[in-house]
């Protein structure tokens, strides 16, 4: 006797300790992706206790109240509160038994603990007993009570329906003069029933194939068809409606495409004569929709999430929005996880800002600094000068990052206004930044950005920078081919030193390595004569551009 | 007495079957852990007498039915009130420990009735032979009355009860849909679902109860059975085409849908028994773009609204894309549309309806869809369906070659002219309620017993199918 409560006692702490894991698992599968480590233990060990359990049981019965779950008679769950209560979770939907059998296998409980695991308040639309019902479980049973689906006005329907309609007895006489008639009327000639063709299936499965694609396009087409039957505004504002539920649902779904149709759509029927003005406007409403904050949401989670888009569609889809899209993108520019979404997001900004620079350049002002680094990227690919007079404002941003972008940018953009604070960041305290001006002179390319490189060379000061701020300032200079700079470059490896010759012989040998760089071959002669140097760098500079002017 | 009224005592009974059981269990519970001559005993016994009075003191008596999970006070199943779960279930443990299934309390119960009764409920509890024991005590009562629990066994339910709790569910349903969307109320997709995915379960396991159902037509409330039977119909004709259960949840729910635009249509045109006039007409025309307009507006946007949106729109549009609402570029029609639509039909032709009391006899209602299929119904699908429903549909009245008068009852996959029939006349023309005969049936020469001679019209003899399959 003592060996059975014994035995009972074990069943029921085993039955009470795979609760407890599926209890674990469904709060571990909410916190941790599928191939996360955490997630495959807790499966693995819920798993298990299954395995061990069956080794002598055919099936694992779980009961289910209100706040209570019971195994073979004994509680082995108990909450009375409404918050993580497990039992009230399956009670509320109808669930009253949860039968785990023998064959049960890891995918099955895997399935079964990803289910109870969803957040069925905002996550899905179903309820718990429609998700198991369509997964369909071979070794998973449940038993459910319907009586909650009824109204509680409507219990008595059953009996009272059926009452109703078997109170309308046959008449005897009726029913006999319905036999009489059985022996007066003509033999009956029925529909022939023709038996299913081979021919009949395939032609079913191409149906089917043919059914299995999305209906979207579909009801696209059906709303525009009631669009253009509309006779009032309130139909429109339907259709309008339920054309931005399709473009939110569509966009949700990774689904351009549908998108793109009703673009399309509206395109043309804006195009009709016929069409009222007040539903052209209506219309048009939808393209606006299309770049508001809403939907440049929904889009930004589906380009962060990896989905692949179509770029042809996502162009054409880009190329409707008006500026009002501009403020939204440029939010979830800064908000984007991924860099091919980016990438993306930056391709609609420069065609938008095409459309408005100056709503482009407002975000300048973004308190985000790899947003306004993105932002003068997309400037300097727009390539518009009006851009330049909010660049200019950009330049002392805080970020050294920026403030490279954006020297860069102006250098790309040229123009006179903008020399001037270049100049300037040559003097900034910050070697990147002092190059990128550098590099931004070079790229504007005038006689006078020319002389302020020169200069810069000139000064003294030059000669106490490093070596690689020397020899980029240096090869720079090299986008001037002319004499002017030939000779200025001759000069400085010319120049005698007394004191400092080290940080001198870096400047010769840069500008040995410049000569070479320009390519006139006049430079060889002098060339030659440094190759036999002392000065290790001179020597080494000098021979790359010997190679360079001889071999090319 | 109003409906208004009528609904609120209904809730009232609700609610006074919930208090007496909870009531019950409270002084079981009480008397458990005080002597019975405890005041705590003696004010819920008077607090269960006072309930009693005030609910059931106009009956002879209360009559507590233990079955299965369930209690029922004088035959109506007490809802599971879950803020007396814990007491119920308590009640159900402690009743069937005493293999107790049924009280009857009579209408001059006393206080010193329900002592007595504490007093075996107690000892019982403790006895090798507690029904008996409770049994003997309780002989000393002229007011109380008990009886042993029947056992339910596993696998003995009725399969026909279920179905028609399942059908009636859905009717019932489907009525709260359409007057929560009158009365501008939300409607509960995830019960539409729950349901259907029962109504599946069913075709899947054992279509022909089900369809059974849909041969039954309620004259008063057309609107409701007809979304049902079309629902199942289309299930069914789904099943045939090999629809998985996912796809056929699918076309249950957007079946079951595809009037509710009628929901605008006023009742005075609905139900008018003479013709249309070209205004009413326009009206009816407009129901399947209101359809659409409905379920796009009950909730947001999925696969099965959307469908359901698009088969509300087209379900009154023919194969050949003529009938209505007319449409100027387009293609073909969904799948389901089609099938919705020959299962339409073929329902709507069967039912009696207001401005059609005479419904057609099913295997009438065939040969005119017959003659359709190819311009208004897919010749393929309705190929399907003849084959699904067989020649002689569930309903159909049919005279046999030896005399006798009776209603299909089931069709036969392999002899679609070989249903099962319910005898209703005898071959001497006596009037009787079965048997249900299968005319597959042959005799030791090999011969059929039975076979179909002639179908007459049940509606023309005013026979009520419900009568005899339900």
């Amino acid at each position: 006797m003592l060996t059975l409560s014994m035995e009972i006692t074990d069943d029921i702490k085993e039955a009470k300790d795979i609760l407890q894991n599926i209890i674990k698992a469904k709060k571990t599968f909410r916190m941790y992706p599928k191939n996360n480590p955490v997630y495959t233990k807790v499966l693995n060990d819920s798993y298990s206790k299954f395995r061990d359990f069956f080794d002598y049981k055919d099936s694992y019965t779980l009961k289910i109240s209100q706040n209570s779950i019971t195994y073979d008679s004994e509680k082995i769950y108990y909450n009375p509160e409404k918050e993580d209560n497990l039992a009230l979770f399956f009670f509320k939907d109808g669930l009253r038994e949860i039968t785990f059998k023998k064959g049960l296998t890891i995918e099955e409980l895997e399935e079964f603990l990803r289910i109870i695991s969803l957040d069925f308040d905002r996550e899905v639309m179903d309820d718990v007993v429609t998700m198991l019902w369509e997964r369909d479980f071979q070794n998973i049973q449940y038993v459910v009570d319907e009586t909650f689906l009824i109204d509680i006005d409507e219990e008595e329907y059953e009996s009272v329906s059926e009452k109703s309609i078997k109170d309308k007895i046959t008449d005897v006489s009726d029913l006999m003069r319905a036999y009489e008639d059985g022996f007066k009327e003509d033999v009956t000639k029925p529909v022939s029933v023709v038996p299913l063709t081979d021919k009949d299936l395939q032609l079913l499965v191409k149906e089917l194939e043919k059914d299995a694609y999305d209906k979207t396009d579909k009801l696209i087409n059906i709303l525009f068809e009631i669009l253009k039957q509309a006779d009032n505004d309130n139909d429109v504002d339907d259709v309008v409606g339920f054309l931005r539920d399709v473009i939110r649902y569509s966009l949700s779904h990774g689904d351009l495409g549908s998108v793109v149709n009703i673009i399309r759509k509206v395109k043309e029927l804006e195009k009709d004569d016929w069409l009222s003005e007040s539903v052209k406007k209506r219309l048009n409403s939808l393209l606006i929709f299309l770049g508001s904050e809403e939907i440049i949401a929904i889009l930004a989670e589906i380009l962060d999430s990896g989905i692949e888009i179509e770029l042809d569609l996502f162009n054409e889809y880009v190329n409707v929005l008006d500026k009002g899209a501009i403020g939204p993108f440029i939010k979830y520019l800064g908000e984007l996880k991924t860099i091919k979404a980016r990438k993306i997001v930056i391709e609609a900004l420069i065609t938008l800002g095409r459309k408005d620079i100056y709503a482009i350049a407002h975000a300048l002002e973004d308190n985000r600094w790899y947003v306004v680094r993105n932002v003068i990227y997309i400037l300097r690919r727009i390539g518009d000068r009006k851009a330049v007079e909010y660049l200019l404002r950009t330049v002392k941003h805080s970020d050294i990052r920026v403030r490279k972008e954006v020297i860069r940018t102006l250098g790309e953009l040229g123009g006179n206004e903008v020399i001037q604070t270049l100049r300037d960041c040559l003097n900034d305290p910050d070697i990147q930044v002092r190059l990128s001006a550098v590099k931004a002179l070079g790229a504007i390319k005038t006689e006078v950005t020319k002389k302020i490189i020169m200069n810069l060379i000139a000064d003294k000061s030059f000669n106490n920078k490093d070596l690689s701020e020397k020899k980029e300032t240096f090869e720079t200079l090299s986008r001037w081919k002319d004499q002017d700079v030939f000779e200025f470059l001759i000069k400085i490896i010319n120049k005698r030193a007394f004191f400092n010759r080290s940080r001198i012989f870096e400047n010769k040998a840069c500008a040995a390595y410049t000569l070479g760089l320009i390519g006139n071959k006049d430079a060889l002669p002098i060339l030659h004569k440094l190759s036999d140097s002392k000065n290790k760098i001179l020597k080494e500079f000098t021979s790359m551009a010997i190679k360079r002017l001889e071999y090319g | 007495m109003d409906s208004q009224s009528g609904l609120k005592e209904e809730k009232e009974q609700i609610k006074g079957s919930q208090d007496i059981i909870n009531q019950l269990s409270v002084i079981l519970r009480t008397s458990q852990i005080h002597d019975t001559s405890n005041i705590a005993v003696i004010t819920s016994i008077e607090k269960f007498l006072s309930l009693f009075n005030q609910y059931y003191g106009d009956e002879s008596s209360l009559i507590i039915d233990l079955v299965g999970e369930f209690f029922y006070i004088n035959d109506k199943r007490v809802r599971y009130a879950l803020e007396y779960l814990l007491n119920f279930d308590f009640l159900i443990k402690e009743f069937r420990k005493r293999q107790l299934g049924r009280v009857i309390f009579r209408n001059n119960l006393k206080s010193t009735d329900l002592q007595l009764f504490l007093k075996a409920f107690n000892l019982a509890g403790s006895s090798n032979t507690p029904y008996e024991t409770m049994a003997e005590i309780l002989s000393q009562s002229e007011n109380i009355d008990i009886d042993r629990l029947k056992k339910i066994m596993e696998g003995n339910v009725d399969a026909r009860k279920l179905v028609k709790k399942i059908y009636y569910n859905a009717v019932s349903y489907s009525k709260g849909v359409i007057n929560k969307i009158k009365s501008g109320e939300k409607v509960n997709i995830k019960k539409a679902k729950r349901i259907v995915e029962t109504m599946v379960d069913q075709i899947l396991e054992e279509e022909k109860l089900l369809l059974g159902m849909t041969a039954i037509k309620d004259y008063d409330e057309y609107t409701y059975y007809h979304s049902v039977n079309v629902s199942i119909l289309s299930i069914a004709l789904g099943q045939r085409l090999g629809l998985s259960k996912k796809l056929l949840t699918e076309l249950g729910l957007v079946a079951l849908f595809h009037d509710i635009g009628k929901v605008e249509i006023p009742n005075e045109i609905l139900n008018k028994s003479t013709n249309f006039t070209d205004e009413e007409w326009n009206l009816i025309k407009a129901h399947p773009k209101w359809g659409l307009r409905a379920i796009l507006k009950i909730k947001g946007l999925d696969e099965i609204s959307m469908r359901s949106a698009i088969v509300a729109f087209e379900h009154h549009m023919n194969y050949d894309l003529s009938g209505y609402p007319k449409v100027k570029s387009y293609k073909e029609l969904d799948l389901f549309s089609r099938i919705v639509s020959v299962v339409d039909q073929y329902d709507a032709m069967t039912s009696s309806r207001v401005y059609s009391r005479i419904p057609l006899a099913p295997d009438k209602a065939l040969s005119i869809m017959m003659e359709r299929a190819g311009t208004q119904l897919d010749p393929l699908l309705f190929k399907f369906f003849v084959n699904m429903v067989g020649v002689f549909p569930i309903g159909t009245l049919v005279m046999l070659d030896t005399k006798e008068l009776g209603l299909v009852y089931e069709s036969d996959i392999v002899y679609s002219d070989r249903p099962k029939v319910l005898i209703i006349v005898d071959s001497e023309g006596k009037n009787v309620n079965g048997p249900i005969v299968d005319l597959t049936e042959k005799d030791e020469r090999g011969r059929f017993i039975r076979t179909i001679v002639k179908t007459l019209d049940p509606n023309k003899y005013r026979i009520n199918l419900a009568e005899y399959l339900l």
